[in-house]
């Protein structure tokens, strides 16, 4: 079984390999400046003088705080609102126009009045990174609401379940799914605003280590903290998928 | 019957435009009334001059509303028509080659997470801090989202159209050309509509460094010189640019492939 799975893989990490050593080859040998193209190796040589492990972990961790406060609070708003809205109609209706009316402005049009509204400081990135997610997972809460089944609510009332029963019970199992996609869509669009955000201001976090790179005049480090902006938000997209996953198989098999 | 139904599309038009109009209504009396601050919460009415001050002087003074606009939208489009010109050639031979893909598929998908805008310092030792940069930046972001639809769409072509093609003796052109593409089509302009919006976004992001001409930089200027109703009337056309293209395109596939059906809400 596991060795099946190697197999179905070797394709995909010889690629890989083979991307990592055309890159390499041609920093070194086409290109020959560090500065204008700095191979993998390169990079993490700069880095590795440039950058203490204690640093590092700082930026990294700055980061996924930044994320995680911005993202906890979306999806507490961002699903009790899509849930209420789904079960109140007349909150479905007074919710839906404003949503509607935000919801196309681009989260990163937001940072300067989120600037104004809450400072240099965290506030200010925490608000951006929230309304990043915050839509995704409200409309997607929401559609979940309205597309169960009428069956399933009229079959558990015939059951004598009603109220906030029926609401826990039975509708919140069955609009699951589709909350857990917007909490997905979110958490991938709070990795691309936090790194707009910590470009504006910001004195720590893997956006600052790439941007100051250009201060330090050292191309291998931003080269360096893209890759590991990348590696990261792989890492705890994985993780998130997978603590969802174990969620949902949990809400699925309530009774 | 009709009448109800008419009845019914009336109510559902009205009703978001008496909340709308009420948020508004309150916001104006609670600005005026002085619980928000004026230069944190500028009323409507001030926006609505702000508007106008906008149009016909521009801020800063001469650059005006429309070419902020209209740079902004040269930006999106000329990077957006790059990324098309390269993913989609490139997505179909990759998703007709199964081992190609397969090859391929860990370098997307990590090219497709690596945030857009981490890449500027790159982006200006490559291209400079003018035009070239900025378009570089937009058509990144569209190119991976792109490619990776591009790939999905023949890859999930339904096998049993490429069988039957095969039992008549298609010629692999013909199965590639006359089965494969038409059936990969829907998902391919999905993608186009989904890369779109993602270049609309790093566009706002992009702007905001090195220029003042662009809706991005228009925003971000106006909060250096405390001018937040100037910020927020930005806002309100980026909106209304996201609005266009997510409905709009949405109607444009509507009416090319009306085979389809109505395609579902956007997701973000």
């Amino acid at each position: 079984m596991i060795r099946r799975a190697l197999i179905d893989r070797m394709p995909a990490w010889i690629g890989a390999i083979a991307f990592l050593a055309l890159w390499e080859l041609a920093a070194r040998f086409v290109w020959r400046d560090a500065q204008v193209l700095p191979s993998p190796t390169q990079a993490l040589a700069v880095a590795w003088q440039h950058l203490t492990a204690r640093e590092l972990a700082v930026h990294v961790g700055t980061s996924l705080a930044r994320i995680l406060i911005g993202f906890a609070f979306a999806a507490i708003v961002g699903i009790a609102l899509g849930v209420a809205a789904g079960w109140y109609r007349a909150l479905g209706m007074l919710l839906r126009p404003v949503v509607d009316l935000l919801r196309p402005i681009p989260p990163l049009a937001w940072i300067p009045i989120a600037i104004v509204w809450f400072g240099l400081g965290e506030g200010s990135k925490w608000f951006v990174i929230f309304l990043g997610a915050f839509f995704p997972i409200f409309t997607n809460a929401y559609r979940g609401m309205l597309s169960i089944p009428p069956v399933l609510l009229r079959a558990a009332r015939t059951l004598d379940v009603d109220g906030i029963e029926l609401l826990v019970k039975v509708a919140l199992p069955a609009a699951l799914p589709d909350i857990v996609t917007g909490l997905r869509v979110g958490f991938s669009l709070a990795f691309g605003i936090l790194v707009a955000a910590e470009l504006i201001a910001a004195d720590r976090g893997m956006g600052y280590l790439v941007m100051q790179s250009r201060q330090i005049g050292e191309l291998g480090v931003a080269v360096f903290g893209i890759l590991l902006i990348g590696i990261v938000s792989l890492l705890s997209d994985a993780a998130l998928a997978t603590a969802l996953q174990r969620v949902a198989r949990r809400g699925q098999a309530q009774p | 019957m009709t009448a109800l139904r008419a009845h019914g599309r009336w109510i559902a038009f009205a009703i978001p435009i008496a909340v709308i109009g009420a948020f508004l209504l309150s916001w104006e009396i609670a600005a005026g009334a002085g619980w928000l601050r004026p230069i944190l919460f500028p009323p409507p009415s001030k926006l609505a001059r702000t508007l106008l001050e906008l149009v016909a002087d521009g801020f800063p003074e001469g650059v005006t509303l429309g070419s902020h606009f209209a740079i902004t939208i040269e930006r999106i489009l000329i990077g957006y028509a790059g990324a098309l010109a390269l993913a989609i050639p490139l997505g179909l031979v990759i998703g007709w080659f199964p081992l190609l893909d397969r090859a391929t598929s860990g370098v997307v998908a990590f090219c497709r997470s690596i945030a857009t805008l981490s890449l500027l310092p790159v982006a200006i030792v490559w291209f400079g801090t003018g035009e070239a940069s900025k378009i570089f930046l937009i058509g990144y972001g569209c190119f991976w989202v792109m490619l990776s639809n591009v790939v999905a769409a023949v890859r999930l072509v339904d096998p049993l159209l490429l069988r039957a093609a095969r039992t008549m003796d298609a010629s692999r052109v013909d199965l590639f050309t006359r089965v494969a593409l038409p059936a990969a089509l829907p998902r391919i302009f999905a993608g186009a509509r989904v890369a779109l919006g993602v270049g609309f976004m790093v566009i706002v992001g992009a702007e905001m460094i090195g220029t003042i001409r662009g809706l991005g930089a228009l925003i971000m200027e106006a909060r250096t010189f405390y001018r937040s109703d100037v910020t927020m009337v930005g806002m309100a056309v980026l909106g209304v640019i996201g609005f266009v293209i997510a409905g709009g395109l949405q109607r444009v596939e509507h009416w090319l492939m009306p085979w389809q059906g109505r395609a579902s809400e956007p997701d973000a």
